[in-house]
């Protein structure tokens, strides 16, 4: 579904992708770990071009990100993102939060859209906010209605970034359950997380980047249990 | 003792102020009309991607903004003489001119305070930059713009004022003409200053309202 070849990344003199190969199978959950500054979240970001790739090529379900003559805006549609800070439109009211995209990408209906919206608001357990504005919403459910929305463009693949790492303790567990119930139905997902219970859990493949490379990768028992580089054994003892 | 009222300069001045008054109000809305206009323009021409608009633009509300406004009106009415542009005309055009300026900075500064976190998510749907921008970084900065909208024209409000230098017979100039002929300065500029707070007290209450209201 993902391949990503040889990417580099540069912000001016600072290079903080320096050649990345990854390969995301339909339906994986994939989880990248690391420290801060290791270019995870970088990563995350050039997988739909939020940031310009310097070198190096992007392959979503079979489209090239960065060859000439490919439609970024229609790429996007196939691909969610999830951001830290959710990211809601505070002007708009929950349900058209989720359904702007619909409407005005996909051309659907008003009345359309707000059925599959109310649809995934019930689905992330926020049918009764629908009407309601970010504002009035806790963290919990303000990152679930950032999921539905970005659900709501029947993505192919879903990108989180450190989706829980803004949220008080005991709200992360929701938000989890409903990316647990999104992997469980087959979504593909690359998510960058300090949650390592839910990597060992519900990541199939997890990735250990530093320094801008992945430094290790394998199935999750393997990282955790038995890490064989040494920068991934130093950082899971700090965390675990 | 209606009658000692009534024969009082307060009362007597006013029919000339009034007249004054209506001509700085229409110089004010005329200009801030335009100045708005002009401002949108010169506040999107800064955000642009492209050097020249962006150059263009900053020269204008520098050039505006580091000069006088008294002596932008005495340009446009002296200097430029051979437009052969009448004192209202040039009131408004001046108006129009520094008022756009600042409402550029303010057009700028509230698009460029909307979180780059919005425009992420809007792309990340697969909007296209206009889209964004038009949904949703537009309709929020423009909440945040109408504070110092306010604020733009009560200052602007106040700036007609040094008009009377080109001879608009605006507020300011009426009263001079009135004091001038009766010798009743005082009363006559107690009358221009309740005139102009009569406009500018309401128009900071309102405002202040819709802040607390928006929470901005």
């Amino acid at each position: 579904m993902i391949t990503v070849k040889d990417l580099h990344k540069s912000f001016g003199d600072l290079e903080v992708l320096k050649g990345i190969d990854a390969q995301v199978e339909e339906s994986e959950v994939v989880c990248v770990i690391g420290p801060s500054g290791s270019g995870k979240s970088t990563f995350l970001r050039c997988l739909n071009l939020l940031e310009d790739i310097t070198s190096g090529t992007v392959t979503i379900d079979g489209d090239e990100l960065t060859a000439a003559g490919t439609d970024i805006n229609a790429l996007r549609t196939k691909v969610g993102m999830v951001f830290q800070h959710f990211n809601l439109f505070p002007h708009k009211t929950v349900l058209e939060n989720v359904t702007l995209g619909p409407i005005k990408v996909k051309g659907l209906s008003e009345k359309e859209a707000e059925e599959t919206g109310r649809a995934l608001l019930e689905k992330v357990g926020l049918s009764d906010k629908a009407h309601d504005y970010p504002d009035s919403l806790s963290g919990g459910q303000k990152q679930r209605v950032a999921i539905a929305r970005a659900l709501a463009m029947e993505p192919k693949v879903m990108l989180f970034d450190e989706p829980t790492s803004a949220l008080d303790p005991e709200l992360v567990g929701d938000v989890l359950q409903v990316m647990k119930d999104l992997a469980k139905e087959g979504m593909t997902m690359v998510v960058v997380t300090h949650e390592m219970g839910f990597a060992r859990e519900v990541g199939d493949r997890v990735i250990f980047m530093d320094e801008g490379i992945i430094q290790e990768e394998g199935n999750p028992e393997d990282i955790f249990d038995n890490p064989q580089n040494p920068r991934t054994q130093s950082f899971l003892s700090k965390i675990l | 003792m209606i009658d000692a009222i009534m024969d009082t300069p307060y009362i007597k001045s006013l029919p000339f102020l009034w007249e004054g008054l209506q001509l700085t109000v229409a110089i004010t809305l005329i200009g801030l009309f335009l100045g708005m206009i002009l401002g949108a323009l010169a506040g999107l021409g800064k955000l642009s991607k492209i050097k020249f608009i962006r150059g263009f633009w900053t020269v204008y509300i520098e050039m505006i903004r580091g000069t006088p406004i008294m002596a932008q009106a005495l340009f446009i009415y002296f200097g430029l003489a051979e437009l052969q542009l009448n004192s209202f005309a040039t009131g408004v055009i001046a108006i129009a001119l520094n008022a756009g300026a600042y409402i550029g900075e303010i057009v700028r500064g509230a698009v460029y305070s909307i979180d780059s976190g919005q425009t992420e998510a809007g792309r990340s749907l697969g909007l296209t930059e206009r889209q964004t921008m038009r949904y949703i970084v537009w309709p929020q900065a423009f909440k945040r713009m109408i504070p110092p909208l306010g604020n733009q024209f009560v200052i602007s409000l106040k700036d007609t004022s040094v008009f009377s230098v080109i001879a608009v017979p605006d507020l300011i100039y009426q009263a001079r003409q009135y004091y001038n002929a009766t010798f009743e300065q005082f009363e006559t500029l107690v009358m221009v200053c309740i005139f102009y707070l009569i406009i500018t007290i309401p128009a900071a209450l309102y405002l202040r309202r819709i802040e607390r209201k928006m929470d901005v």
